[in-house]
C-alpha cells in the first residue's frame, strides 16, 4: 500500500543561481561552474516526471494554499498522497501497462468528492455513496474511504479529477496526470509500444487556469455566491505553477503544495516528448519556440492508419492546440541545422559536435551585432549567440545560464494567459533549454 | 567547458566586448552581397540569394472599420530607405499588420529593425525585436526573445538572419512584453515560397507537368499544391480599452483584456474588401495622419482558379473559426508550415468548412473554384457575434471572395462541363434520375 516517495531531483533553474557567488570575472568560471553543478545533479534518465510509482494509491481530497507567480496565496482543494500534504496538481500516476491500479479515496474537503478517470476502460467504483458520475466520497473527514480500480491496459498520458461539483471543484484544482508506462519500458525508453514515441527527455505539460475570486468566495465559505458562469480567469498555470515558478527546481520548499516543475531541457540531437494535458476548461494553443514538434499521439493512443504501423499519422507544427479533457504527446528535435552559419562558433578546424550540421560548420556569423549600450540584455542570455559559450555582459546580468545553453519559451499562445493576475510576465510558461552537450540533465 | 574560439575578428571582438559599431545609438542597416557562387534558390542566379528588408518599429495610429481611432504600436517598411533618413520617416509610421514578408526557400533573408521610438509615449523606452514564428532549428540569438537573448533600445538597429530553407506559411510579431506589444498591433505576414516554383518548365512532378511561372505552397512532387492566386489572411483582435489606457498613459488592464474588434489583415469588414491603403485619423488627436493599413483581405479569382490561403492567427486572446458560403468545402493542405503528408507519403489533408486557428496557428488551404459559379461570397467567422466592430453590429472578421467568369468559348466550354458532370451524377443510382 502507497506509492513511492515523489521524486524531488533539484533539477531547476535556480540551481544555477547559486553559481552567481563563483563569477569573478567574465570567461573563467565555467571550470568551477561545470564541477560544481555534476554534484548537485543525480544523473537519473528515467525520473524525469515526479510522481508516485506502483499499482495501489491513496489519494486524499485535502485544501491548503498555492502561491500564484505574483506572490499572491490562493485557496486551493488538491489531492494528496496519503496522509501528506495537499498538492495542485495532483501526484502523477506513473503505472505500467496491463497493471490493475487501485485508488483509495479519502475526503477532507467540506462536500463530497469522487474521482473520474477519463480515457481508461472498465473502472469500477466501490464504497462511498452514489453519485452523478461514480461513488463519491462524503465530507466526512476522511472517515469514507471509496475504491477505484482499472487495468491500466494501453499506454500514454492520461488524466484524473473529480468527478463530483465539476465546474467548482475542478476550477479548485482536483486534477492529477497518469502516465501509463509500455510494456517495452524500461527495455526502451518510449512512450508507446513502437520506436516512434521514443524519446530521450519527457516533461510533463498539464495546463491549467484560475478564476481567482472563486477561491477567495470558497476561502470564506461563501458557497453560494459563487457563480462558474462568470468564469474570469486570472492565473494560467503549468503543472501547477505560474512563471516564472515554473523553473524553480521541483520540490521547491517555498512552493510546499506545488511540488512539479515544467522546465524542459535537452542536448542538440536528442528526443524530448511532450505530454500535454488539458486539465482545465479552456483551451490553450500551446507555441513550443525553437522549432516544430510532431504530434505522434492523441488522447493516449497513436496517430496510427487502420493498416499502419507506429504513428504513421503523425503530424509537424509549430503551434499545438490543447483541448480541454484533451492529452497530446509530442516529440521536439532541434539540432541548429541549415542555419547558415557555425551555432557553435566554431573556427573551420575545429571538431564537431554531436548532430552539428556539417555544411555550416566553420561558417561564421552572419551579421554584425549592435554594441552593448544599443541593446536591452535577456536574464537568460549567455551574452554570446553561440552555443556553449558565453559573452561580455553588462553589470548586473548573468548567471542565470552557466552552460551557454539556448533557451526558447514555450508558451501558450493566447498571451494574455503569460500574465500573472494583471502582472506580465508570467503564466502558462515556461524554458526549454538546449544545453550544449556535456552538460548534465537528470 | 567549451569556448569561443576567436578566430575571426568579429566574434574576437565579441567576445571581449568590444563595440563594433559606434556606441552611440546609430541606425545602421546590414545587407551584405551575395558572394558564395551557389545558386541556392534555384532561379538561376547564383548572386541574388540575399533578400534584404529594412523595417522600422514604434508607435502610430489606425482606424478601425467603425472609423474609431485606435492607439498603436507597429512595423514600418523603411526597405532601400538611406539609414540617414530612417528615424524620420519611422516616427509614427506604424502599420498594422505589419509589412507581408515573402520570400522563397533558399533565399537568405537579412531583417534589419530599426527602433524609432513612441512619440505619443515618449516616457516609454520600450525596445524591440522579431520573432520570425515557426522558423526551423531557430537559434536564440534571432529568436526575438527578450529574456533569452537581446533586444534593440531606442534609436539603433538589429539585423536578424533567417536561411530560409522550409516553405509554408509563418508569422512575424515583436515578443517584447509580448502581451502588450502583440495586442498593440506588432504583428504581421509571412510566408516562404517552395523551391518548386523554380523548376525548369516542363519538369515532370509525377504526371503533373510543371510549368514557368507555375506556384506550389509547398514541394509537394505532384503538383497537389498548385494554385492560381494565393492571398495572406492573418487573424487579430484588438481590446479598444488596453488601446486607449496606453494612449492615455494608464495602467494597462492585462487581466481585463477583452478584444472587441475582430479584424482580418488589421481591418474590420467593409475595410477588408477596400482595396487602398488606409490613412488613418492621427491628425483629429494632432498627430500627423498617414497610411498605415495597407493590406486588404479582398479574394479576387477567376472560375476554374485555385485559391490559397495563407491563414494564420495572432490574436492575444481567441481561437476563431471561419468558413465560407462558397458552397463547395476548403481543403486544408498544409499546417504548422508543413505539407500534411506522413513521413511514409500517405495524404494528410482534408477537406472542411469549418478552420479552427488558434493564436500562433497556421493553416494553408486551397480552394478549387471549378465547381463554384462566378459571382461574390464571403470568408468569416462562425463565431457570428465576431461579426461585429465592437458595437457595430455588422462587420468584423469577414471579407469577400470575387470570382470572376471566364470570358468567351474557355468560359462556355467549362460551363457545359460543369452541367455534363452534374448530368452524369444523376445517373449513377440505379439507372433512374435523382430529384
Amino acid at each position: 500500500m502507497g506509492g513511492n516517495e515523489n521524486n524531488q531531483e533539484a533539477h531547476g533553474l535556480l540551481e544555477y543561481g547559486i553559481m552567481r557567488t563563483h563569477l569573478h570575472s567574465r570567461g573563467t568560471q565555467f571550470a568551477v561552474a561545470v564541477t560544481a553543478a555534476l554534484a548537485l545533479f543525480a544523473a537519473d534518465a528515467y525520473a524525469v516526471i515526479d510522481g508516485l510509482t506502483g499499482s495501489t494509491f491513496t489519494l486524499s481530497a485535502n485544501d491548503g494554499y498555492v502561491l500564484g507567480g505574483d506572490g499572491l496565496s490562493i485557496y486551493t482543494w488538491g489531492f494528496a498522497n496519503d496522509t501528506g500534504p495537499m498538492q495542485y496538481p495532483g501526484p502523477t500516476l506513473i503505472v505500467n501497462q496491463g497493471t490493475v491500479i487501485t485508488i483509495f479515496l479519502k475526503n477532507y474537503l467540506p462536500e463530497p468528492v469522487s474521482i473520474v478517470f477519463p480515457g481508461q476502460e472498465g473502472v469500477t467504483a466501490t464504497g462511498g455513496v452514489a453519485g452523478q458520475l461514480t461513488q463519491e466520497a462524503p465530507a466526512d473527514n476522511g472517515a469514507t474511504t471509496v475504491e477505484y480500480q482499472f487495468q491500466a491496459s494501453e499506454p500514454g498520458t492520461y488524466h484524473y479529477h473529480s468527478g463530483t461539483h465539476m465546474d467548482l471543484q475542478l476550477e479548485m484544482g482536483l486534477v492529477g496526470a497518469i502516465i501509463v508506462r509500455p510494456t517495452e519500458f524500461p527495455v526502451d525508453q518510449w512512450a508507446y509500444n513502437h520506436a516512434d514515441s521514443a524519446y530521450d527527455h519527457e516533461y510533463l505539460f498539464l495546463l491549467t487556469e484560475m478564476d481567482y475570486d472563486v477561491h477567495l468566495m470558497a476561502e470564506f465559505g461563501l458557497w453560494d455566491q459563487i457563480d462558474t458562469t462568470t468564469f474570469h480567469p486570472v492565473y494560467w498555470f503549468i503543472n501547477g505553477r505560474n512563471f516564472p515558478d515554473t523553473t524553480l527546481p521541483s520540490g521547491t520548499p517555498w512552493l510546499p503544495n506545488q511540488p512539479y516543475n515544467c522546465l524542459p531541457r535537452m542536448h542538440p540531437g536528442e528526443r524530448l516528448l511532450l505530454r500535454i494535458i488539458g486539465g482545465g476548461r479552456d483551451l490553450h494553443p500551446f507555441h513550443p519556440h525553437g522549432n516544430n514538434t510532431t504530434v505522434i499521439a492523441k488522447d493516449a493512443r497513436l496517430l496510427q492508419s487502420p493498416l499502419g504501423t507506429g504513428a504513421d499519422l503523425a503530424y509537424s507544427d509549430y503551434t499545438i492546440a490543447s483541448l480541454p479533457g484533451q492529452t497530446v504527446d509530442a516529440i521536439f528535435e532541434w539540432t541548429g541545422a541549415q542555419l547558415g552559419w557555425d551555432v557553435y562558433g566554431h573556427a573551420p578546424g575545429d571538431p564537431m559536435e554531436p548532430f552539428e550540421y556539417a555544411p555550416d560548420h566553420g561558417k561564421p556569423f552572419p551579421v554584425i551585432l549592435p554594441g552593448q549600450q544599443e541593446l536591452t540584455f535577456g536574464g537568460v542570455y549567455s551574452g554570446s549567440p553561440f552555443l556553449g559559450a558565453a559573452g561580455d555582459l553588462p553589470p548586473g546580468e548573468g548567471g542565470l545560464n552557466v552552460y551557454g545553453g539556448f533557451m526558447y519559451p514555450w508558451h501558450s499562445h493566447a498571451e494574455n494567459e503569460i500574465v500573472n493576475n494583471d502582472i506580465f510576465i508570467g503564466g502558462m510558461l515556461s524554458l526549454l533549454i538546449i544545453e550544449p552537450h556535456g552538460t548534465p540533465i537528470p | 567547458m567549451k569556448r569561443i574560439r576567436p578566430y575571426h575578428l568579429l566574434s574576437l571582438l565579441m567576445c571581449f566586448g568590444v563595440s563594433v559599431l559606434p556606441t552611440s545609438a546609430d541606425i545602421f542597416s546590414q545587407c551584405p552581397t551575395d558572394t558564395d557562387g551557389i545558386d541556392t534558390d534555384g532561379d538561376g542566379d547564383a548572386a541574388n540569394d540575399h533578400v534584404c528588408m529594412h523595417v522600422t518599429a514604434g508607435d502610430g495610429f489606425v482606424n478601425m472599420a467603425d472609423g474609431r481611432l485606435m492607439y498603436m504600436f507597429g512595423f514600418h517598411d523603411v526597405t532601400g530607405l538611406p539609414d540617414a533618413d530612417v528615424m524620420a520617416d519611422g516616427m509614427l509610421g506604424a502599420e498594422f499588420p505589419a509589412p507581408t514578408i515573402e520570400v522563397s526557400e533558399g533565399q537568405k533573408l537579412y531583417l534589419s529593425l530599426s527602433n524609432v521610438g513612441m512619440m505619443v509615449r515618449p516616457d516609454l523606452f520600450d525596445p524591440h525585436t522579431i520573432h520570425y514564428h515557426g522558423f526551423p532549428e531557430a537559434s536564440a540569438i534571432f529568436d526575438g526573445v527578450p529574456g533569452a537573448s537581446v533586444s534593440i533600445n531606442m534609436g539603433s538597429t538589429i539585423t536578424y538572419f533567417y536561411n530560409n530553407v522550409e516553405p509554408g506559411t509563418y508569422m512575424w510579431h515583436c515578443h517584447v512584453e509580448v502581451t502588450e506589444h502583440m495586442q498593440m498591433g506588432m504583428l504581421g505576414n509571412l510566408f516562404v515560397h517552395p523551391i518548386q516554383n523554380n523548376l525548369p518548365n516542363l519538369t515532370d512532378l509525377n504526371g503533373f507537368t510543371h510549368q514557368t511561372g507555375y506556384t506550389y505552397a509547398y514541394n509537394d512532387g505532384d503538383g497537389s499544391t498548385y494554385y492560381d492566386v494565393d492571398y495572406p489572411i492573418q487573424l487579430h483582435s484588438f481590446d479598444p480599452v488596453f488601446h486607449d489606457a496606453s494612449f492615455t498613459v494608464q495602467p494597462l488592464p492585462f487581466a481585463n483584456m477583452k478584444d472587441t474588434y475582430f479584424m482580418l489583415n488589421g481591418r474590420g469588414y467593409p475595410d477588408t474588401v477596400n482595396t487602398a491603403e488606409l490613412l488613418n485619423t492621427a491628425d483629429d488627436e494632432g498627430y500627423e495622419a498617414r497610411y498605415s493599413q495597407k493590406v486588404h483581405s479582398l479574394i479576387e479569382a477567376t472560375e476554374g482558379d485555385k485559391i490559397l490561403l495563407r491563414i494564420s492567427n495572432l490574436s492575444t486572446t481567441n481561437f476563431y473559426t471561419l468558413t465560407t458560403t462558397l458552397g463547395i468545402p476548403m481543403k486544408v493542405i498544409g499546417r504548422g508550415a508543413r505539407l500534411l503528408r506522413s513521413a511514409s507519403g500517405q495524404d494528410l489533408s482534408f477537406e472542411t468548412n469549418a478552420l479552427n486557428i488558434g493564436g500562433g496557428e497556421g493553416l494553408d488551404v486551397i480552394i478549387d473554384t471549378t465547381d463554384v459559379g462566378p459571382g461574390t461570397y464571403f470568408l468569416y467567422t462562425t463565431n457570428l457575434n465576431y461579426l461585429s466592430n465592437d458595437t457595430e453590429d455588422f462587420g468584423g472578421m469577414m471579407t469577400e471572395m470575387v470570382i470572376a467568369p471566364l470570358a468567351g468559348a474557355a468560359a462556355d466550354e467549362q460551363r457545359s462541363v460543369r452541367l455534363r458532370r452534374v448530368d452524369t451524377t444523376k445517373r449513377i443510382r440505379g439507372g433512374k434520375p435523382l430529384r
